[in-house]
Parts: C-alpha cells; sequence; structure tokens
C-alpha cells in the first residue's frame, strides 16, 4: 500500500482527530505514562546536563564533518566485509534493495523497525515486485495489518486501545478475541516465530552508525532486531547519513541519553552492535550484509539555516510532551515524522509546497526544547520556516492582510480603541456569517478591555 | 568502585530489568543452581565449550541439538556491566549470540572478573576491534506497544537468569 502525504490538509485531519474518541483517550493515557516514566529514569542521572553538552557536541561534530564521517564509514563498514551503497533520493535507495533482494531470489522478507523505510516507503515497492515483507516489531506487525501508517517514532500503534487490537488480531489471525496485552504478545510471538525462521532476508534500520569500526548499532526492546539481524541469511540495513557517531566508543552517552528518553527506560533490553557480516570461524551474523546510506535531502539540509535537525537521534521525547501532538496525534502530521521534529523534517524533506500548514503547529511553548536529550533548538527551527513560509508566499492571504491592519492598529490606541468597539458591534453579524467555524471556537469579544480593567 | 560494589550493583541493576539473579561461588554451587533454575524436563541447549559449561554438561538429561530446538539455553557469556544489570554477548570465538534469543529461557553464568563498572568501560575495551555481534542484554525480551502496556516475552526470552560466578 502506498501512503500519499495529506500534511497539506493538516487543519482537516486535526478536527477529524479531535472528534476521534478512542484516538483521544489513547493520546491522553500515552501522554501520561511517558511523563512520569522519562523523569523517573533521569532523576537518578546525576550530570544530566553535562551529559547532554556532550551529546549535543558529538552530533554537532557530526554534522560539521559529515562528508568524511561517512566516507570513513563506508571504508571502515567495507573492511568489515559490508556491501555499502549510497542513495541520494528515495527512489533509488528502494531500488537498490529492491534488486538486492531479487538477484538473491528473496521472497519472504522479515523487517525490524525503521523510520528511514517508512520514508522512502520501502514495503510497497517491495510488495510491488512480489516479496512477501512482515513488520515484526509488534506495534509496526499492528498497523501494517491495518493498513495504517506509525503515528509515533518509538511506539508505532500508540494510536490503538487493546480492544481494537484484540479485534484485529481476532477478524484477521483467527484467534479468539482477548484485549489482555500479554496474551496478544505472545499469539503475536508465534505468528512471526515462523516468518523468522523461513525468511530469506532481513531488512532493519539502524539508530547509529560508527564512522570509526564501521559498525552499526541497533536499539530495541523486542528481539525482533536480533532476529532480523542475525537469522536470515542476508541482512540489508538502510539508514539516513546523519546517523553517524564519530567512534563506537561515543556510543555510551547515547545509550544513556536515548532509551530514558523514548521509553524511560535506563537502557533497552537489547543494543546490538554488528560490525560486518559473519566472517571465518563465526556462528553468529547473516552471511551477507549490505548497507543503504540515505541522502534524500540531507545534504541540502546540512547547507541551509535549518541543520541543527540533522542532530536528532529519534527519541520521540519532544512529541510525547508536545501539546499539539498529544491532542492531535501522529496522523494528522500527513508523513512519516510527526510531533516537533516532524514538523520540522517534514517541512526539509518534502518541501514547504507540500506541508506548509504544518509550520503553524506549534505554540512555540518550548516543551520540545527542554526534554530535548541532544538540545536541538525545535522552537528556534520551526519559528525559521515560519518565516520561510512567509517569505515564500505560503501564507493564508486572508491571514496576511488580517495581520496587516492589526499591526496596524496595534500601533495606535485610538486605532486600536475604534477597534474594539467594532469588533463588540459587528460580533452577532461574523457570528451569523461565520457559522461553525466561528460559533463556539472563537471568543466573544469582552464587553471591557482589559485595559480598562486594569487599576 | 571496589569488587563487591561492582557486583552488587551489577546484580541489583539486572534485578531491576526483570532478570533473575545469582551470585555463586565454585563448581558445586553452580550446579546446585542450576538444578534449581532449569526445569527438568525442558530440553536444554549449552554449547559446552568453555570450563564452566563444561562442567555443567553432565547436568542436563534432556539435550538439544542446537539452540532452535531447545526451550533453555545455558552458556557462559563474555562478562557484564555494573552501571545498567547488562550482560554483554560476543561473537568471538564462534559464540552463536542468537542461542540467547532463540529459547523462551536465557540462562547466563557470567564470571566476576568480567563485570565492567560502566558501558564506557566496556566500549574502551572493544571499541578497537569489535566482534562481528555484540549484544547487550538487558533483562528479558519486552514490549509496551500496546497501550503502553509491558508485556514480556515478545520474541526473545520471556526468563532471564543470571548465575555470577
Ligand atoms: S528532536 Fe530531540 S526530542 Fe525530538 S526526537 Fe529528536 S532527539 Fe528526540
Amino acid at each position: 500500500m502506498t501512503h500519499e502525504q495529506t500534511s497539506l490538509a493538516f487543519r482537516e485531519n486535526t478536527v477529524r482527530a479531535l472528534e476521534d474518541s478512542a484516538l483521544r483517550a489513547a493520546m491522553k493515557q500515552a501522554a501520561d505514562t511517558f511523563g512520569t516514566k522519562r523523569a523517573d529514569a533521569f532523576a537518578p542521572v546525576a550530570d544530566l546536563e553535562a551529559l547532554r553538552d556532550r551529546a549535543s557536541a558529538i552530533r554537532e561534530d557530526v554534522l560539521a564533518n559529515l562528508p568524511m564521517y561517512v566516507d570513513r564509514f563506508v571504508a571502515s563498514a567495507t573492511r568489515a566485509g559490508a556491501v555499502v551503497h549510497r542513495a541520494n533520493d528515495a527512489a533509488t535507495a528502494r531500488e537498490i534493495i529492491r534488486k538486492i533482494l531479487a538477484d538473491r531470489g528473496a521472497h519472504r522478507i522479515v523487517k525490524g523497525k525503521s523510520m528511514v523505510s517508512e520514508e522512502v516507503d520501502l514495503n510497497s515497492h517491495l510488495e510491488a515486485a512480489g516479496m512477501e515483507v512482515v513488520e515484526t516489531d509488534l506495534g509496526e506487525y499492528i498497523i501494517q495489518m491495518e493498513g495504517e501508517t506509525p503515528s509515533h517514532i518509538i511506539v508505532p500503534a500508540i494510536h490503538k486501545n487493546r480492544r481494537q487490537v484484540g479485534r484485529l488480531f481476532a477478524d484477521r489471525l483467527g484467534v479468539p478475541y482477548t484485549e489482555d496485552p500479554q496474551a496478544l504478545t505472545k499469539i503475536a510471538r508465534k505468528a512471526l516465530r515462523e516468518k523468522f525462521l523461513s525468511a530469506d532476508a532481513g531488512v532493519s534500520g539502524a539508530n547509529f552508525a560508527a564512522a570509526d569500526t564501521g559498525s552499526l548499532v541497533l536499539v530495541t526492546n523486542e528481539g525482533n532486531g536480533r532476529m532480523v539481524t542475525t537469522v536470515p541469511p542476508l541482512h540489508v540495513a538502510i539508514l539516513s547519513i546523519e546517523k553517524m557517531l564519530p567512534s563506537l566508543a561515543d556510543l555510551p552517552a547515547f545509550l544513556r541519553l536515548l532509551p530514558r528518553s523514548a521509553t524511560g527506560q535506563t537502557i533497552t533490553s537489547y543494543v546490538s552492535v554488528i560490525t560486518g557480516p559473519r566472517k571465518a570461524g563465526d556462528a553468529t551474523g547473516a552471511k551477507e550484509l549490505h548497507i543503504v546510506l540515505l541522502d534524500n535531502g540531507r545534504t541540502e539540509i546540512l547547507a541551509g539555516e535549518s541543520r541543527d535537525i540533522l542532530k536528532c537521534i529519534r527519541c520521540g521525547a519532544c512529541m510525547n510532551v508536545c501539546p499539539v501532538y498529544r491532542a492531535v496525534g501522529g496522523h494528522a502530521y500527513g508523513w512519516t515524522y510527526p510531533g516537533p521534529m516532524g514538523i520540522v523534517l517534514t517541512t526539509l524533506l518534502t518541501g514547504m509546497k507540500k506541508s506548509h500548514p504544518l509550520v503553524d503547529a506549534s505554540t512555540l511553548c518550548g516543551a520540545c526544547v527542554e526534554v530535548c536529550p541532544v538540545r536541538v533548538p525545535l522552537a528556534e527551527l520551526i519559528l525559521g520556516l515560519r518565516q520561510r513560509k512567509v517569505r515564500e508566499g505560503f501564507s493564508d492571504p486572508k491571514e496576511m492582510r488580517g495581520m496587516a491592519l492589526f499591526g496596524k492598529a496595534a500601533a495606535s490606541p485610538t486605532l486600536f480603541a475604534l477597534g474594539q468597539r467594532l469588533a463588540g458591534a459587528f460580533w452577532p453579524v461574523v457570528r451569523a456569517l461565520g457559522g461553525k467555524d466561528v460559533a463556539g471556537r472563537m471568543p466573544a469579544p469582552s464587553k471591557t478591555s482589559l485595559r480598562r480593567r486594569l487599576p | 568502585m571496589t569488587a563487591a560494589d561492582r557486583e552488587r550493583r551489577f546484580l541489583e541493576n539486572a534485578a531491576i530489568a526483570a532478570a533473575g539473579t545469582h551470585a555463586v561461588s565454585g563448581t558445586g554451587e553452580l550446579l546446585a543452581t542450576l538444578r534449581r533454575v532449569v526445569t527438568a524436563d525442558s530440553p536444554v541447549y549449552c554449547p559446552g565449550v568453555t570450563e564452566l559449561e563444561k562442567a555443567t554438561a553432565a547436568l542436563f538429561p534432556v539435550r538439544a541439538a542446537d539452540y532452535g530446538a531447545a526451550a533453555v539455553t545455558v552458556e557462559e557469556v563474555f562478562g557484564g556491566v555494573a552501571e545498567t544489570g547488562t550482560l554483554v554477548c560476543s561473537s568471538e570465538g564462534g559464540r552463536a549470540v542468537q542461542a540467547g534469543l532463540l529459547p523462551s529461557h536465557h540462562v547466563a553464568i557470567v564470571r566476576r572478573e568480567r563485570i565492567f563498572d560502566t558501558l564506557d568501560d566496556l566500549f574502551a575495551a572493544v571499541a578497537g576491534a569489535p566482534p562481528t555481534n555484540l549484544t547487550l542484554v538487558t533483562g528479558p525480551s519486552r514490549t509496551a506497544d500496546i497501550e503502553l502496556t509491558l508485556a514480556i516475552g515478545v520474541h526473545g526470552p520471556e526468563k532471564l537468569d543470571i548465575i555470577l560466578v
């Protein structure tokens, strides 16, 4: 299934989301759980600010020298026996992967969670080529079965409740209905175990790539990432170029920050460090390892004013605290990446023309900036994109005229007072003409102005 | 960190991550603990390569030829990390790291002298020439993908026991 971008319909999407009571309940519960877990996990970390500074500085160094680190990674990974491919855009990446799989006669593909593979819409391409692609992360498995896209970068099926998952499994897998998460998990384990054992190839993403050793690092909880990368004979990893770390020795700082920020865990159940394919004398690892490094606009972002978004390590903390995300969920954003980081990345990767309503999807409250473990200045980046939106002429002309009028009036006390009186006088007319869009959504003008009410 | 501190922190943190923890001294105690943690009739996979693994070999009446067919894997692993209560599994020396992944119960034997204080110490030791696969294991396999409710034993083991020797 191909998933079209719907970011331009952000407003319509939010109206629909706000009317979905199951979604709102799920988002509310998620927000509360995430908030407390994250705080608890960081509480015992004594020098958190220093740790964030260090991680931020490492990420800045990576961006300042990205082409060098990418070259170094390619050399190290090749030395370790991996085959590295460079893909400039999504179509090239999809085609490289299809060809690797097709050339080796691979039909049954198991996939680990990878947002980059969502970004390039890999599954639909492989399915169109006649391959069976099975998502094996539980959340991804659920939404694949439902024909949906992830609504969160860490917990893809966060918008679904246990009853919806129970009914889905009963319908599609022919198992008796249950809504017990533990029982549902067992059902998925059994169904997916068969897939792992019979798979021709595993496709995964990576959280980090160490330039000095050519290692891929996967940070996971379920164990599906380990299965995908060690059980089938062929492993294809796709990752975007900014996932570099200068050295494997830099990893601990990120292992301390990522799981705590993402799920409130001290560390995930599993961290896999994969360096090349199985070698002589080894009993672990795929026989063949291919690594696809995706650019897809990153080099251009790196040269521009929004480059700091590339520091992001995809922990999801910014969406968990975002008042907009918490109200409308991830699907409203209309593309792979939701929440504050998604606003920035989507606009940059897909272009202002396809996504400009997103840049208004923030109150600029700064909660995201406060939690970001690598200090991505999200509010500043969003503000910058708003300026760009105006510069490039994507603003609503009515809004622009209104703002121009307001600007003039606000500069003159006499005009401002007149405006206030007019607003009061015309309110019944505005309400009658505006209909549903105005009534109940816009507050009625106050009878006495704030200035008069102040002593 | 003193040796006693390191050991205490390792075991405490592993227990927080929902691993079963056991500290023993000598082969006698190791065997007694294994007899307790491994259910008698489960097919056990044990690589039987290291000295400690060899010592346990006679213990299990039902042996699985490979980990794919086993209900339990009993193996000595590369090391541990006190900071997080983590086990370190390495493919070095022809070890099958996935042997600790497929069966639903993983029993890992770790030598006391193989415990690193922190993640930095571990990576400083391995970063020069990492093996094909280095896997850090902290507690059993888990997910919170359904309503953020914790469920144990997704694709990996639902039970993890650590025996510190
Ligand atoms: S921008 Fe920061 S908080 Fe948001 S996902 Fe990226 S690293 Fe996490």
